[in-house]
């Protein structure tokens, strides 16, 4: 006889498949849960902020209400996370929950998410939305270690449809004009360049015909906090080879560790804002403490 | 415990002419105080006035009737309204050769 995880028999946790602890369980139904905007690192005045970031604004609970369908919902209740870009090219926005880890071990970040762009134009629109992703911010006693995903849908208008990482490092920056004190920087890590194809990463999503339906995704990432490497890259029926993917690896940088940092990103392609919605968002590991 | 949430809805965004900010839902909240700061002023902004505005969808925009002062350099107005709907945002018309830095803060609660 199959034993079922005890988790199966839970409606919240039975679309999930964690691991033994739950670090977060975040289901946006319940609020916003901890998520919140990222501000690019400064010193002085915003105007230091670096031109990046400088789009970023805090994330929404949305209902997905429609000027033609009314209110859309999410899938575990009436709310989403909704992370929205600018409506133009490349604008990118960001929500993210602050965590630490207390031991380096193998880590989940399980979602349900869908991607829309603003329904502005009574067109298919699929290429308007540019790309979504993870980015994992972590740093142990000795290293700084950003994991990058992303699904790149469209570039100039054109259909990519494709996982990519990055890996190579942006030079960093410090932020405090001709009076920077050295002590903060910022780096525009998740910028348009250094992407590279996870192999056989090719994946047609369910955009469903208009802007204004979602059908909700499942995504799971993982990542092992001791060896600092992927473990899993999956969107619903894919599985996908991690092998070859790396993060970006630098040395620690002052007041970081443990960092444990979930960061969800949503970018345009068009002049139309892109959003990604977040159903819930499930962090989890496999560790005993010493 | 009832959700409540400040938004920082615009953050140094420079405000000229016709300016309006981001979309921002908030279907869920049943009231809202907005702030709004003057971080860097160029001109005489603070002639003017701005407005709320509400959605059902996001993209199509009527005025709720509330009026907002667009505040000096470094000082800070505010508004408090109820009964919104879905979509909420703030805008304004400036004069020309006047724009501002703006910050603006949506302080939600359920």
């Amino acid at each position: 006889m199959s034993t079922r995880p005890a988790h199966w028999g839970d409606p919240e946790l039975s679309k999930f498949d964690p691991l033994p602890r739950i670090m977060a369980y975040d289901k946006f139904s319940d609020g916003m849960r901890g998520y919140t905007a990222l501000v690019g690192n400064y010193e002085y005045t915003l105007d230091n902020v670096l031109p990046g970031f400088r789009d970023m604004n805090q994330p929404m609970l949305s209902n997905g209400s429609h000027w033609e369908t009314g209110t859309h919902g999410a899938l575990s209740g009436t709310y989403a996370l909704k992370i929205a870009s600018r409506p133009r090219p490349r604008s990118v926005n960001m929500a993210l929950k602050r965590m630490t880890f207390r031991k380096a071990c193998p880590i989940q970040i399980e979602a349900y998410f869908a991607i829309k762009p603003e329904a502005t134009e009574l067109l298919l629109s699929d290429l308007d939305v540019g790309a979504f992703g993870l980015v994992l911010d972590l740093q142990d006693n000795e290293r700084r270690i950003m994991p990058h995903v992303r699904y790149l849908n469209a570039l100039g208008g054109e259909r990519q449809q494709k996982w990519q990482y990055k890996s190579v490092l942006e030079m960093p920056h410090e932020v405090g004009g001709d009076a920077s004190t050295g002590e903060t920087r910022s780096h525009h890590h998740f910028g348009a360049d250094g992407w590279v194809d996870v192999p056989g990463g090719a994946q047609e999503l369910c955009y469903n015909e208009v802007p204004t339906k979602y059908n909700w995704h499942y995504f799971k990432l993982g990542f092992d906090l001791a060896s600092m490497s992927f473990t899993h890259l999956q969107c619903n029926d894919r599985v996908f080879d991690v092998s070859t993917l790396e993060p970006m690896r630098m040395g620690a940088w002052p007041n970081l560790n443990c960092m444990l940092n979930v960061c969800w990103t949503i970018e345009s392609d068009s002049n139309k804002r892109a959003f990604l919605y977040l159903d819930s968002v499930l962090v989890s590991g496999d560790w005993a403490d010493a | 415990m009832r959700e409540s949430i400040s938004a920082v809805v615009a953050r140094n965004d420079v405000w000229e002419g016709v300016a309006a900010s981001e979309p921002y839902e908030v279907a869920w909240a049943s009231e809202a105080v907005i702030f709004l700061r003057n971080l860097a002023s160029t001109g005489t902004p603070e002639t003017a006035r701005a407005w709320v505005q509400i959605s059902p969808d996001g993209l199509h925009w009527t005025d709720e009737g509330t009026l907002l002062a667009i505040p000096r350099e470094g000082d800070l107005t505010s508004v408090r309204i109820r009964g919104f709907g879905a979509y909420l945002r703030v805008m304004t018309v400036l004069p020309e050769g006047s724009s501002f830095k703006a910050l603006l803060t949506f302080s939600l609660k359920e």
